[in-house]
């Protein structure tokens, strides 16, 4: 096992990595760039090392500036956490070329599942489905048609040079399709300059759930599950659960297999996670790609399985077999996560940056708070503006929910605006409870959620009797507490007491 | 102690009267009687027969923020006693808005020029924080008679960027 770690990364999963090596006796050393000297990451380290200026650019990705911080308090390994650098094939040769042990899988590895097109022939050489469609644009309405006969309806026109909706139409019957066609070669003309459409299957409803892998340098790849991860908004996910509301053994069983080859295919070893999309009502389910790192979402499946993911990142790493066989992943209970953002739900999710002013995370029961900050925290303009995961498990997704309830009551954040509000309304949702989950819920929980929901006429008043204690407090010295005895008074006093017993 | 609550937009009149850990209080007529602790610096604890109400209050910009049972209140407090013109009451009188900051970010572009007409909700400057651009939007129509940044500025909350008369 590695005798001191580099942890090249900031914020909550930082501090996560940390506790992992804590447990397994390794030395953590973090690094910081010169906005985050005083945050949490740093605290909670045995070693820290300034790699640069705020920017990430500068800092967290200064390739350059990492390798020489590992290499001057002569760590052995570098684990990057997730973001940042975690996905760079090139910071994986580099590291190795420095002769320290890169915590994640192969860079060609890597490389393979960074690229869309190797990742898609990757699935397809796996024997796994990918979303079916063209891959040159279309040349005539006749071919749109031939291939839309062949996929079957409904289909989806993108635009080939498109993106953000614009010449997109979705096309449920062959009746629709020539107007489609035509309306979307316009809007695609008009918005990129290029008409060229190209056609592909239409997933309904689709939800986003991915399976966790892991792999060891002995040949042994397990799967550890699904997460379901429908609940997005700017394609980024706020709320994942495992197992997904619609779990069934023989769905988890033929994804988690799926996941498998692929990881197989490209040789994979570490931690890694299989994204699909998965059509509410058939149950078919396509390859969109692959992560090569941990997921922030880690937690829930941890929760749920009871292993603790990063410590088997730390024994891949140095070359001992996973602590587990497919046979012995049990899942137990459900598992619930909600990332907490300094943004401002009622504003359109617009980042919240200050200091935080007061900090009280939930606890018991069930309850786990991986969290980046504490009280005085300063939430920069610098980087994402996740502060933590409150991640609640129970029993039964009932359970889960009740507790993830409760522990948003109890969850105090002030001086930044947190989406806390945003997830005590949707614990509440009834597609939520239900279950009912897509990447569609968010848009759907706006339209349900527009109307702002009034506060007691007794808790406005409070907060303005509150609001005026604290200004004569603060603004008028001679209002507070008449009568009582102020420090003056008495210091006065003991003086005078003094004075007598002398005389 | 006499004053004004702002919440919302709805002004109250507040009239609290404080004796060591009682707290009476009349706001638009509704009276409370509560008992006041404060575990610690603006935290206010208030009893209401048994009902307990954990008050917390943050000094911000042009008030307080108020947090209690999960939800924050910003409060504007004005104190009669100490009533003078303010920036506020200027910059209606004369017709001038103020476009601001909302948060510490970098400018990356300006849509506008000194002297160019606006329409109310036109964005005017887009500024870049935590990876995101926010545009900037006029808050009513009229002519840009000063513009406080370029692209490339940094600025801090509350900056003006540009008036608007």
């Amino acid at each position: 096992m590695f005798r001191k770690v580099l942890i090249a990364n900031r914020g909550e999963i930082a501090v996560r990595i940390i506790r992992a090596c804590r447990e397994l006796g390794i030395k953590p050393v973090a690094i910081y760039s010169e906005a985050d000297v005083e945050s949490l990451h740093v605290r909670v380290a045995d070693e820290a090392v300034c790699v640069g200026p705020a920017p990430s650019s500068q800092s967290y990705l200064n390739i350059d500036a990492i390798i020489a911080a590992a290499k001057a308090v002569n760590a052995d390994a570098i684990h990057p956490g997730y973001g940042f650098l975690a996905e760079n094939a090139g910071f994986a040769r580099a590291v190795t070329a420095a002769g320290l042990t890169f915590i994640g899988p192969s860079a060609d590895a890597m490389e393979t599942m960074g690229s869309k097109t190797s990742a898609r022939r990757a699935a397809v050489e796996s024997g796994v489905p990918i979303v079916p469609g063209t891959v040159d644009a279309l040349t005539s309405f006749a071919e749109a048609l031939a291939t839309a006969e062949e996929f079957g309806y409904p289909v989806m026109l993108k635009a080939a040079a498109g993106g953000g909706g614009k010449g997109m139409r979705l096309v449920t019957s062959s009746g629709d399709l020539r107007s489609a066609f035509e309306t979307a070669q316009t809007e695609a003309a008009a918005a990129f300059g290029d008409s060229s459409l190209y056609l592909e299957k239409a997933v309904e409803r689709p939800r986003h759930i991915e399976i966790q892998i892991f792999a060891d340098t002995h040949g042994n790849v397990v799967h550890l599950g699904e997460r379901e991860c429908s609940i997005q908004r700017r394609h980024q996910k706020v709320i994942e659960e495992c197992p997904s509301p619609i779990n069934d053994p023989d769905l988890r069983r033929r994804m988690g297999e799926a996941a498998v080859k692929i990881g197989k295919t490209v040789d994979y070893t570490g931690a890694g996670t299989v994204e699909f999309l998965l059509a509410d009502a058939t149950r078919e389910f396509y390859f969109l790609e692959m992560n090569t790192r941990l997921q922030v979402e880690h937690p829930v499946t941890e929760l749920v399985t009871g292993f603790d993911l990063v410590r088997e990142q730390f024994l891949v790493a140095s070359g001992e077999p996973l602590s587990f066989t497919q046979d012995g992943v049990r899942w137990t209970g459900h598992a619930i996560e909600c990332r907490v953002y300094a943004e401002d739900p009622a504003n359109n999710f617009f980042p919240s940056p200050g200091t935080i002013t007061h900090l009280r995370e939930p606890a018991g029961p069930g309850i786990r708070v991986d969290s980046g900050v504490a009280n005085g925290s300063e939430v920069s303009i610098y980087y994402d503006p996740m502060i933590a995961k409150l991640a609640v498990w129970g029993r039964t997704r009932d359970e889960a929910i009740d507790r993830l309830r409760r522990a948003l009551d109890e969850y105090q954040v002030t001086g930044i605006t947190t989406t806390l509000p945003f997830f005590r309304e949707v614990v509440g949702d009834e597609e939520f409870v239900a279950g009912r989950l897509d990447t569609g819920f968010i848009a759907r929980f706006n339209e349900r959620h527009a109307a702002p929901v009034e506060p007691p006429q007794e808790h406005v008043d409070l907060a303005a009797i509150a609001a005026a204690i604290h200004y004569a407090r603060t603004q008028q010295p001679a209002f507070v507490q008449p009568g009582a005895n102020g420090r003056w008074k008495m210091a006065a006093r003991a003086a005078g007491l003094r004075r007598w017993r002398k005389s | 102690m006499k004053l004004k609550a702002v919440i919302g937009d709805r002004e109250q009149d507040l009239n609290v009267q404080i004796d060591g850990e009682s707290v009476r209080a009349e706001i638009d007529g509704r009276i409370y009687e509560l008992e006041l602790r404060e575990p610690e610096p603006g935290c206010y604890l208030f009893f209401r027969d048994a009902e307990v109400h954990e008050c917390r209050v943050n000094k911000v910009q042009d008030g307080f923020d108020v947090s209690l049972h999960e939800r924050s209140y910003p409060v504007a407090i004005i104190d009669p006693k100490r009533l003078r013109s303010d920036q506020d009451a200027d910059r209606h009188h004369h017709g001038l808005a103020e476009i601001t900051a909302p948060m510490p970010g970098k400018v990356v572009r300006v849509h506008i020029e000194t002297g160019a007409a606006v329409e109310k909700g036109a964005g005017v400057i887009v500024v870049e924080a935590m990876k995101m651009q926010n545009e900037m939007k006029s808050p009513r129509a009229g002519v840009v008679i000063s513009i406080n940044v370029k692209p490339g500025d940094t600025v801090n909350a509350g900056d003006v960027l540009a008036v608007v008369e």
